[in-house]
C-alpha cells in the first residue's frame, strides 16, 4: 500500500499540475446512448492522476438527481433513447448536457439507420459539444473547465 | 436434413470439436455453426424449413445466446429451444425475457441500463433474498447498432471499420479477425513482417487492457490507491499507441490486405523501452495488491466460474484460462507471430475473482515478455502474398484481450453479404450472470469487474 501511495504521490509531483481550485463545483452524470466504449474509456481517464479533475471541483456522482451536467456519449440508439430522456428528466434545473464525441454529434455514426434515433442533439438541448473520435482525455477535461468558467 | 444437423453438431463436439458460434444467413434461409479445434474451424449448415431448425443448445449450451439473437434478427426459430426468450429485442413484458424466480421472500433488483459510474448500458434484473442473488437475468443489446446488417452490401474492405469499430476496447481484435477472414476468402497470407505488425497491436491492445482490468478491479474493492496507480499505467500505454500509431486506441492501423505502418528502428526502440518502463511499474503495484490484506479478502470463493461450467457455457479468454480451461487461440495460430506460444494458467485455477485477477497478472507479463521480443528493429509496411483460390466464406479467430473473438465473413462478388462478428465478451456475459448466483448483491460490481466484459462488442 505504501509503495502504491509512494509511486502516485512522486507521479503527481512530476506532473506538476495545478493546485486545487477554491470555491466551484460541478456534479456530472455520464449516460452511454449507444457508444463503441471510446469515450468511456477516456471519460474514466479524466479522474486519473494525469487529469484529476476532482482538484476543481468536478466529479461524476451516481444520480441524475444529483447532477449538474449530463455527459452523454454515443449515437443515439433506439433502446436508448427512453432511458436517455428519463435520467435528464431526473435531473434538478438548472442542468447542462455535454455530447462526447463524434457519435453522439452525428460525425461517422456507423449502423443501421433503424437501430439508431439521431444525434444527441435531436433529442436533448445541447450545450456543450466535445469532438473527438474518442475525445482525449486532456480535451474532455479542457472543455467540462471552459464550462465550470461559464457557469460559475 | 436438419435431423442430420443436430447428429453432425454431436459428432463433431463427440470429436473433440468446440462450439464456436451460430448465425442466421442474412436472408435467414440458412443457419449456421462455427466449430473449432485447436487451429482448424468448420462450419455446419443446415437449410431452415418453415421458418425453424433443430435447436443444438441441449448439445452446446454456449449456443444459447446465439438461437436466441438469430430468432430476434432473422426470425428463424429453434424447435426444442423453449422458452427461446428474446435477446437483442426487448419486450416490455417482464416474464417474457426474466427466468420466473418464485419462493419465501423474493424479490427483484433492477439495476441499469444507466450505470451509476462511468459504464456502459446495460440492464441487470438481480433476482434475491435479503442480499443473496439467487439468479441474474442481463438484459444487453440497448447498445444495438445494427452494425452487422449496416456491413451488408459494402465492399469489402469497407467491411473493416464495421467490425473494428463495434468496440474501441477490443478494436484491434475485432480488426484483425475481420481482416482474416476478409483474406481467406480472397486467398491471401500475411507476410511474416505483417504477422509481426499485427501481433504488435494485438499486444499492444491487451496490455492497455489488462492493466485497466486491474485498475477496474481495484475499483470494484474500493481501493482507490490500486485504481489510481493503474489507471495511470493505463494512460502510459494510450499514450504509446498513439505515439506509435497516430491513435490512443490503435483506429486505423488494421488494414485488409496489408499494413501502412512504417515505425523508424529508433521509435521501436523507444517504444521497448517504454513498455519495459510499465512492466516494471506495473509489477510493482501487482506485488503490492498481493500483499494488501483487505484488497486480498475480498477475492477467494467469490463469482466462481468452475473448470466443468466454463467448458459447458463455452466460457473464453482469461474467466475460462483462471477457471483451468487452456484455451488461447494464440496457442495454434499461424497467422501471427506467436509461435512457441503456450496458454498460463494460474496455481490455484479455482474460477473466482482471485483467480481471473491473478490471470491477468500472468497473461500481462507474457504481453510484456511479447512486446519485447517483438519490438525488434524497424517495421516496415508490409503485404500480403496470394497462397490459395478464393473462398465465398472466410473465418478469422483472434485472441482479443477478452477472449476468443471470431469474425465470419460471407461474400457475393467484392460486396459483404454477411459478417457475424462473436467477440470474447459475447460468449462470456452468460458465465457473468452464472458466476453471479449465490453471492452476495454487493459483490456483484467486483464479479462484473473481474470479467470486465465490453457491452459495445455483445450488442453490435
Amino acid at each position: 500500500m505504501l509503495t502504491l501511495l509512494r509511486d502516485l504521490r512522486s507521479l503527481r509531483r512530476n506532473l506538476d499540475l495545478a493546485g486545487p481550485d477554491q470555491g466551484r463545483s460541478l456534479a456530472v452524470r455520464h449516460v452511454d446512448a449507444g457508444s463503441c466504449n471510446g469515450c468511456e474509456h477516456e471519460l474514466t481517464l479524466v479522474s486519473s492522476p494525469y487529469h484529476d479533475l476532482q482538484r476543481f471541483g468536478l466529479g461524476i456522482v451516481a444520480s441524475p438527481r444529483h447532477a449538474d451536467l449530463l455527459l452523454v456519449t454515443g449515437a443515439v440508439t433506439t433502446r436508448m433513447h427512453d432511458a436517455l430522456l428519463r435520467a435528464y428528466d431526473a435531473m434538478p434545473e438548472p442542468r447542462r448536457v455535454a455530447a462526447i464525441g463524434d457519435c453522439s454529434l452525428g460525425c461517422g455514426v456507423l449502423g443501421s439507420p433503424s437501430e439508431l434515433v439521431g444525434r444527441v442533439e435531436d433529442v436533448l438541448p445541447v450545450d456543450v459539444r466535445i469532438p473527438g473520435c474518442p475525445p482525449a482525455p486532456g480535451a474532455i477535461a479542457d472543455a467540462l473547465l471552459g464550462l465550470l468558467d461559464v457557469c460559475g | 436434413m436438419t435431423t442430420a444437423y443436430r447428429e453432425r453438431i454431436r459428432v463433431a463436439l463427440a470429436d473433440g470439436w468446440r462450439f464456436a458460434g451460430l448465425h442466421a444467413s442474412a436472408s435467414g434461409s440458412r443457419v449456421h455453426v462455427l466449430l473449432v479445434r485447436r487451429g482448424e474451424t468448420r462450419i455446419e449448415t443446415t437449410d431452415v424449413a418453415g421458418h425453424s431448425v433443430p435447436s443444438i443448445v441441449d448439445l452446446a449450451n454456449a449456443a444459447g445466446w446465439d438461437e436466441r439473437e438469430a430468432h430476434d434478427l432473422h426470425n428463424v426459430g429453434f424447435g426444442g429451444h423453449a422458452p427461446l426468450r428474446p435477446l437483442v429485442t426487448h419486450d416490455p413484458r417482464l416474464d417474457a425475457w426474466t427466468v420466473p424466480v418464485r419462493g419465501h421472500d423474493t424479490y427483484q433488483v433492477a439495476v441499469g441500463p444507466v450505470h451509476a459510474g462511468v459504464i456502459e448500458s446495460g440492464h441487470f434484473r438481480f433476482h434475491v433474498v435479503g442480499e443473496r442473488i439467487l439468479h441474474l437475468d442481463p438484459r444487453l443489446f440497448y447498445k444495438h447498432r445494427g452494425l452487422e446488417r449496416a456491413a451488408e452490401g459494402k465492399t469489402i474492405d469497407e467491411g473493416l471499420k464495421y467490425a473494428s469499430r463495434a468496440c474501441a476496447a477490443c478494436a484491434v481484435a475485432n480488426g484483425i479477425a475481420y481482416a482474416r477472414a476478409a483474406e481467406v476468402v480472397q486467398g491471401l497470407e500475411p507476410t511474416p513482417e505483417l504477422s509481426r505488425v499485427r501481433t504488435v497491436l494485438l499486444e499492444l491492445e491487451r496490455m492497455w487492457s489488462h492493466l485497466n482490468d486491474i485498475s477496474a478491479v481495484c475499483a470494484g474493492v474500493g481501493l482507490a490507491a490500486g485504481t489510481n496507480r493503474f489507471a495511470a499505467l493505463v494512460e502510459r500505454a494510450r499514450r504509446l499507441n498513439l505515439q506509435l500509431t497516430g491513435h490512443r486506441f490503435l483506429f486505423g492501423s488494421v488494414r485488409v490486405g496489408g499494413s501502412a505502418l512504417q515505425l523508424h528502428a529508433d521509435d521501436v526502440a523507444a517504444a521497448r523501452r517504454e513498455v519495459a518502463s510499465i512492466r516494471i511499474a506495473a509489477g510493482r503495484g501487482v506485488r503490492e495488491l498481493l500483499f494488501n490484506a483487505s484488497f486480498q479478502d475480498r477475492l477467494p470463493d467469490v463469482g466462481i466460474v468452475t473448470h466443468a461450467d466454463a467448458l459447458r457455457l463455452g466460457t473464453v479468454g482469461p474467466a475460462a484460462r483462471a477457471a483451468g480451461v487452456r484455451h488461447d487461440v494464440r496457442e495454434h495460430d499461424t497467422h501471427l507471430a506467436y509461435a512457441g506460444f503456450a496458454p498460463v494458467t494460474p496455481a490455484r485455477a479455482a474460477g473466482d475473482v482471485q483467480a481471473r485477477v491473478e490471470q491477468r497478472t500472468l497473461e500481462l507479463e507474457q504481453t510484456f515478455g511479447l512486446l519485447d521480443g517483438l519490438l525488434d528493429g524497424r517495421i516496415a509496411p508490409s503485404t500480403t502474398t496470394r497462397s490459395g483460390s478464393a473462398q465465398s466464406v472466410g473465418v478469422g479467430r483472434v485472441e482479443s484481450p477478452r477472449g476468443e473473438t471470431s469474425c465470419i465473413l460471407e461474400r457475393t462478388g467484392d460486396l459483404v453479404e454477411r459478417l457475424r462478428l462473436r467477440t470474447g465478451s459475447y460468449a462470456n456475459w452468460p458465465s457473468v450472470a452464472h458466476a453471479a448466483a449465490n453471492n452476495l448483491l454487493p459483490d456483484f460490481p467486483l464479479i462484473n469487474k473481474s470479467f470486465e466484459l465490453c457491452y459495445a462488442c455483445a450488442d453490435r
